[in-house]
């Protein structure tokens, strides 16, 4: 093993390195001059690759009134670049920039203090003739039936309020095919058929607001803050979508998808020399430039209790937030450690008191940050009453077991019970590609380390019973908290 | 009906380098039977400190009796927490948590599974505890009214999220309400389930003869850990199972619509047609079919109702094969003022591949992306030597998976059109949908005669 790791080091270039420390796994790195980080991973089990590209931008990073925006664009990187999807892009172009007009006079209408009806029937009907006019000049879905053809498995995007991911899992055949196509979609995006896409995307959100998580998830986030951006939702809010622009998304798109703003892991059946090699004449000539700065609007300190109740046609449920003081500080390990304890298995409390003993609740979780972990951001507990116990009830029941932790140290078979749980995550993460991949880039990327969740893991051990009663104190009090009740509406 | 026109030719382009072919022949594994007619998949992989354990077990929802729907699910979910001859519920919980292992088990619609994780070094420990659960359940009868009330509370919540709601009601609708494929189970019929019921339903099902085991991971070689599983399960009896005779499939003819009226800002529409019994030979060009159809994000359903018209983020169809016939399954999320135009596009489809032969080139396209992506199937050994499992858990041939892509390779363009013909008769279709008629498009009754539901 260690002759043959020697021989695929001598491989690679200058600048590589590979991580030797056996509590970590054999990643690879690298970065490009301008700026793009590589992560390799190899797995041989399968001859199969996993890529996974994470940008550092999200809803966060967006500005006020162009919420959703970051999410509108990772549905615009589907629509292929000025040679893919395209019958030819000298031609395209002017057809492009003729709906673009048309869908500003229509947004400007629409926005107007009176609009007068058959007005806007005609500025709809020069879009909607504007775009059959563009979509002439389109190759349909060209971009998505290239990876059907290639064999792709899992091919998805995912935007958070803190990122933006692009994955796809590959035979490890096409391994430059990816590198062909995908430093083209980067480099040279055509945000083509934008108007239709953006009312995909007003049906995702519609979607959403049928579910009843998602509107409680958006009900705490948008309540629970009051000054920073991470109070918006991720996919935009349904006035502001509706105004979101080509224009703007070219601007976002100059502005944020640069090769120094992400990080690329491969994981899978592939020689990283050659990963290193592809990336080096594919993404190279990637142009660099420079980051807007990210210091948004800190959130105020909460000074009282918020409670919250949203009419929804469903059974009852609850989320509590709690702000806590962010990924960087050091009191966020005993935050999560406090968290493990109330909700880690059946033997965790919530379950062991509250879904068995006292049969109040259906199911009761806990997240130690949410919406993201750029900022400081909310731990949530998450439940869901069983009848005839109320919402109301089950609250009470839950910040009566946080009062106890606050109060008791817990046991140390708690502790042990929790890390060896980390521990044993740690280990299977490394079963999936995909799944791996995400994690290291993500964790290279936003948190500025690949072996970052390695090393909470080694924060968390640290972590004394007291310490975790003084985090659920400190945090986990009333003053602190949002509360969000779904109710039935009588 | 008029149809447009055909989609555009598509070639990859020139700048892609040359692909070269795909030649991965899935492994094997080794297949072993216990003396007592127990059968083993094992696969060895060292790459990680982990095994992982599956075991198929010979029953399912679809033999409940009719007046205790859920002693199946109810049975399989209490293996393990109502406790073991030998272990108490409460340790059996914290010894498994304080390992980081897992030993759960759940009840699907034609099969139970019990599922192990574990690190290699607790694989004794916990292979203890799996075989009890499977062997010598007691059902403590407070785990018993735990479980009860968790299910009835899953019943109070069951139309909470609408998207979801919408498959079950419309399989219930579509097959009827009283026969397996299309039942649920509900407050009495759970309430009717008794401490006595479950035992007596383990103890029908839960035999070794009656069961399949899959294992993977590092658990040393396989001589070794058939001599584990033969250590705790070889003395377990064989015996006689008893399945009950079930009804045969009775679908009405007709275009039916169902309609569940609800006030809420997206309609959920399924669309329902006859499928296929599971071993029907159609299943490869009906793969092809469905590919082109609503397969994936540049199949005809995206291409149309979501991409070009914007009418929809969800829209896709599949098909399941069952032993009686299974089912074709569309699924469409709209606005309810576009619910009509969605789901006329989305019957325009189903007849346009009825009718006209598919391009070669899309034919090829829809070979291609199944072909080039069968690898991903089994992205780990556990996930193929599972696969095995279930191929001879559903009595299909030794050669099934080893000769599928071969024979998928086979399909033609005239083939799928046959299938397409055959299987997708939109005017037999049942159509449900949920949402606010207020403000549809158009009333359902333009697609077919209307039962108007309510959530029960």
């Amino acid at each position: 093993m260690a002759d043959m790791i020697k021989s695929r080091e001598d491989k690679l270039p200058p600048g590589a390195s590979v991580e030797k420390d056996p509590k970590y796994p054999a990643v690879v790195s690298y970065t490009l001059k301008n700026g793009l980080k590589l992560l390799i991973l190899e797995k041989h089990f399968v001859p199969t690759v996993s890529f996974t590209m994470i940008f550092k931008v999200g809803n966060v990073d967006g500005v006020q009134g162009k919420t959703g925006l970051a999410h509108l664009f990772e549905h615009m990187a589907f629509k292929g670049t000025k040679t893919i999807n395209s019958t030819g892009y000298e031609k395209e172009k002017p057809a492009l920039d003729k709906v673009e007009k048309a869908a500003q006079a229509l947004i400007a209408g629409e926005a107007s203090a009176a609009p007068a009806k058959e007005k806007l029937e005609a500025l709809r009907a020069a879009l909607a003739e504007a775009e059959k006019e563009a979509d002439a000049l389109v190759v349909k879905d060209e971009y998505l039936k290239i990876y059907t053809t290639l064999g792709e498995s899992g091919m998805n995007a995912m935007t958070s309020t803190d990122y933006t991911g692009y994955v796809v899992s590959l035979p490890s055949s096409r391994l430059e095919a990816w590198m062909v196509i995908e430093s083209d979609r980067f480099k040279n995006a055509v945000l083509r058929e934008f108007y239709q896409e953006r009312s995909v995307v007003m049906e995702e959100r519609r979607m959403g607001e049928t579910e009843p998580s998602r509107v409680l998830w958006e009900t705490l986030g948008s309540n629970a803050f009051t000054t920073h951006p991470y109070r918006n939702p991720t996919i935009g809010w349904m006035e502001d979508i509706k105004r979101l622009t080509r224009t703007d998304a070219e601007a976002f798109f100059r502005t944020f998808y640069v090769p120094n703003n992400a990080t690329l892991a491969v994981v899978g059946d592939v020689e990283p020399a050659e990963v290193i090699a592809l990336a080096e004449k594919y993404f190279g000539d990637w142009e660099a430039r420079p980051l807007p700065g990210r210091d948004y609007p800190v959130e105020p300190p909460q000074r009282s209790e918020k409670i919250i109740k949203v009419p929804f046609k469903a059974q009852p449920a609850l989320r509590i937030g709690f702000h806590n003081p962010g990924m960087d500080h050091p009191d966020i390990y005993a935050v999560i450690m406090a968290c493990e304890v109330l909700t880690n298995g059946k033997t965790g409390r919530f379950y062991k008191n509250l879904v068995e003993g006292r049969e109040l609740a259906l199911h009761a979780w806990a997240y130690p940050s949410y919406p993201g972990s750029r900022y400081p951001s909310l731990t949530v507990i998450a439940a869901a009453p069983k009848a005839p116990h109320t919402a109301e009830e089950l609250d009470a029941a839950l910040m009566a077991e946080i009062e106890k932790l606050a109060k008791e140290p817990p046991t140390r078979w708690e502790l042990d019970k929790i890390l060896n749980n980390y521990e044993a995550e740690m280990i299977k993460q490394l079963e999936s590609n995909s799944g791996i991949g995400m994690n290291l880039a993500q964790n290279e990327q936003l948190m500025g380390d690949w072996r970052y969740d390695w090393k909470v893991g080694g924060e968390l051990r640290k972590v004394t019973p007291g310490e975790i009663s003084e985090a659920a104190a400190k945090y986990f009090n009333r003053e602190n908290r949002t509360v969000v009740f779904l109710k039935e509406p009588r | 009906m008029a149809f447009s026109s055909l989609p555009a030719n598509f070639a990859m382009p020139a700048a892609l380098p040359k692909l070269g072919g795909l030649d991965f022949k899935p492994p094997r594994g080794t297949r072993a039977v216990l003396g007592n007619g127990l059968v083993v998949y094992l696969l060895k992989d060292s790459t990680l400190p982990v095994i992982h354990m599956t075991a198929y077990i010979r029953t399912g929802k679809l033999y409940d009796p009719a007046g205790k729907i859920g002693l199946g699910e109810m049975t399989a979910g209490l293996l393990k927490d109502g406790g073991t001859a030998k272990y108490k519920p409460e340790e059996i919980d914290r010894t498994l948590e304080f390992l980081a292992a897992s030993v759960e088990s759940s009840m699907g619609i034609e099969e139970a599974r019990a599922d192990l994780t574990c690190l290699k070094k607790d694989l004794d420990a916990v292979l203890d505890i799996y075989a009890d659960v499977l062997m010598r359940p007691v059902f403590a009868p407070e785990k018993v009214k735990l479980r009860r009330d968790e299910l009835l509370e899953m019943i109070r919540r069951r139309y909470d999220d609408p998207g979801r709601a919408v498959v079950r009601e419309a399989l219930r609708s579509f097959y009827g309400p009283s026969h397996p494929y299309g039942w649920r189970s509900e407050e009495a019929t759970l309430k009717a389930v008794k401490r006595e019921d479950l035992a007596a339903c383990h103890a029908n099902y839960y035999k070794p003869n009656n069961i399949i085991i899959a294992a993977a991971g590092d658990f040393g070689s396989d001589e070794e850990m058939l001599g584990k599983l033969e250590a705790r399960f070889g003395a377990w009896p064989r015996g006689e199972v008893k399945f009950p005779v079930l009804p045969p499939v009775r679908l009405e003819g007709g275009r039916r619509v169902f309609h569940l009226e609800k006030d809420i800002p997206q309609t959920y529409i399924v669309m329902l047609q006859k499928g296929l019994k599971r071993h029907d030979p159609q299943e490869y060009p009906l793969t092809i079919a469905n590919e082109i159809l609503g397969g994936g994000l540049s199949s005809r359903l995206a291409s149309e109702v979501r991409s070009r018209l914007g009418l929809a983020y969800t829209v896709y169809s599949y098909f399941v094969k069952k032993p009686d016939f299974g089912y074709s399954l569309a699924y469409c999320g709209t606005n309810p003022e576009t619910c009509g135009q969605a789901l006329a596009e989305m019957l325009r489809q189903y007849d346009l591949i009825s009718r006209e032969a598919a391009p070669d080139e899309e034919v090829k396209r829809a070979r291609d992306s199944i072909v080039n992506s069968f690898v991903f199937r089994f992205p780990t050994p556990f996930d193929l030597i599972t696969e095995r499992a279930s191929y001879e858990y559903h009595d299909y041939e030794t050669s099934y998976l080893d000769d599928y892509i071969g024979n998928l390779s086979k399909v033609t363009p005239a083939s799928v059109l046959e299938t397409s013909g055959k299987l997708f008769k939109t005017e037999d279709a049942a159509i449900f949908v949920i949402g606010d008629s207020k403000r549809f498009d158009k009333p359902l009754s333009g697609f077919g005669p209307v039962t108007e539901l309510k959530e029960n």
